[in-house]
């Protein structure tokens, strides 16, 4: 699926990185913990997180995500959004859970990293 | 409270003891004409309950402790610069007091540390109940067995891996790490990477340098308390980098290297870190690693990656120079 498709399933809103929106997208991880991230995700996968702060950003720069999606809505600071637009990595913000969210892109058949 | 009666009681045997070989040198202070409001930030990230306040010339002027931040919150002040609500009568200990009269500044005052400065008033360290007792437990040899070859070898100019001579003024790359803001863990490794791209390294092992760099730069910040390094070194066919600190040590090598391990405290896990896989993912993304430590002295992170055989020269100039 496309990270468009992705946005439409979880009724997100694109925070940055809409240039993005047509990339295919086949794996995905969700981890609230930088370390979990740094030692299983990496280039071209999609991260769910409800981990706001602007380290996640410079967490997905070193992996080389192809993005990021926040789950459950929560007031992402200024700084998070700024640098995410600043090293243009895409960004989304559902206000699903993160259980509904996994559960969402995997029935539309997003698959884990650890299923490549 | 009886652990003052303990110390005085057992001060005598150790009359020898000055606070120049007790304190903690590597000491997290801040200027005056900073805002209260950043002291307060690095107490809660460094959970002190106190900062030295130096001028450029790290004289001792005043100190900022919790109760000001209380003040400070009270009356809503945190904009202020730290010297309109510092405590400027301090307290101080002097290098070379005795250990007696260090405890007994502890009995008379209720504080809980001491900066300690030398004759003309430069803060050198700080002095805390804790250092009395662990000073006080080296002396037996309780805790810790000195080893002098390790504090000689951590400071060395030869790779523990490769044997080579590497002077850290030859590095290609140096980034300083401020460990005063948590804030900018994980900006080396990014700039170490754009580095390396700049010079055409295959991205796989530019991913992986930036993984590991991350999480030895990040261990700095939230662990050493003190200040670090990193450099890396171009060697034809393989990178080399080094994560140096100066700050407190590793106290238990074994089980840093254990998953799931961790000493770090709540805050940091707040901040997305501390759940004990740090070492672990540096070895994890790493092809040689050796990790050395000294209690007090500081903590070196060597690790190598090598490139693939048909990558091991890449086309840009400049990188072979070295050779």
């Amino acid at each position: 699926m496309t990270v468009r498709d992705v946005a439409k399933l979880l009724e997100a809103e694109v925070l940055s990185g809409e240039d993005k929106l047509d990339i295919e997208v086949k794996h995905g991880g969700a981890a609230d913990m930088m370390s979990d991230i740094l030692a299983l995700c990496g280039p071209n996968q999609l991260v769910l997180t409800g981990y706001i702060h602007p380290q996640v950003i410079r967490t997905a720069l070193v992996t080389e995500l192809l993005g990021l999606v926040f789950v459950r809505c929560k007031n992402i600071p200024p700084e998070t959004i700024k640098m995410a637009r600043q090293h243009n990595i895409l960004m989304l913000q559902t206000r699903l859970f993160m259980f509904s969210s996994c559960g969402i892109l995997y029935a539309a058949g997003l698959r884990g990293v650890d299923e490549r | 409270m009886s652990d003052r009666n303990d110390l005085s009681k057992y001060a005598g045997l150790f009359e020898d003891i000055r606070a120049a070989d007790i304190m903690t040198a590597n000491v997290t202070v801040i200027p005056p004409e900073k805002k209260i409001s950043h002291a307060k930030e690095m107490m809660n990230i460094k959970r002190i309950s106190g900062l030295p306040v130096v001028d450029e010339t790290r004289h001792l002027i005043g100190i900022v402790t919790v109760e000001d931040i209380i003040h400070a919150l009270e009356f809503n002040r945190l904009g202020e610069p730290i010297r309109n609500m510092m405590t400027r009568d301090v307290i101080t200990v002097g290098v070379n007091d005795r250990l007696t009269d260090i405890v007994s500044k502890f009995q008379a005052y209720r504080f809980g540390r001491f900066p300690v400065v030398d004759a003309d008033n430069v803060l050198r360290g700080i002095i805390s109940r804790k250092d009395i007792l662990n000073g006080v437990l080296e002396k037996f040899n309780l805790i810790y067995v000195h080893d002098q070859k390790r504090i000689s070898t951590l400071n060395s100019e030869f790779s523990f891996i490769t044997g080579e001579r590497l002077t850290v003024g030859d590095a290609e790359f140096h980034y300083n790490i401020d460990t005063t803001d948590i804030g900018s863990a994980g900006v080396g490794a990014v700039m170490l990477k754009t580095f390396l791209a700049d010079k055409r390294y295959p991205a796989e092992i530019i991913r992986r340098i930036g993984v590991a760099v991350y999480e030895a730069e990040t261990n700095v910040i939230i662990h050493s308390r003190g200040t670090g390094d990193i450099y890396c070194f171009l060697q034809g066919d393989l990178i080399m980098v080094r994560v140096v600190d100066n700050g407190i040590g590793i106290e238990d090598m074994d089980m840093a290297m254990k998953e799931g391990y961790s000493t770090a405290p709540d805050y940091v896990r707040e901040l997305g870190f501390g759940a004990g896989m740090g070492i672990p993912n540096i070895k994890r993304f790493v092809d040689k690693l050796v990790i050395l430590s000294e209690k007090n002295v500081g903590t070196q992170v060597e690790m190598i990656l090598y490139l693939p055989i048909e990558a091991s020269a890449p086309a840009t100039p400049g990188t072979l120079t070295k050779n």
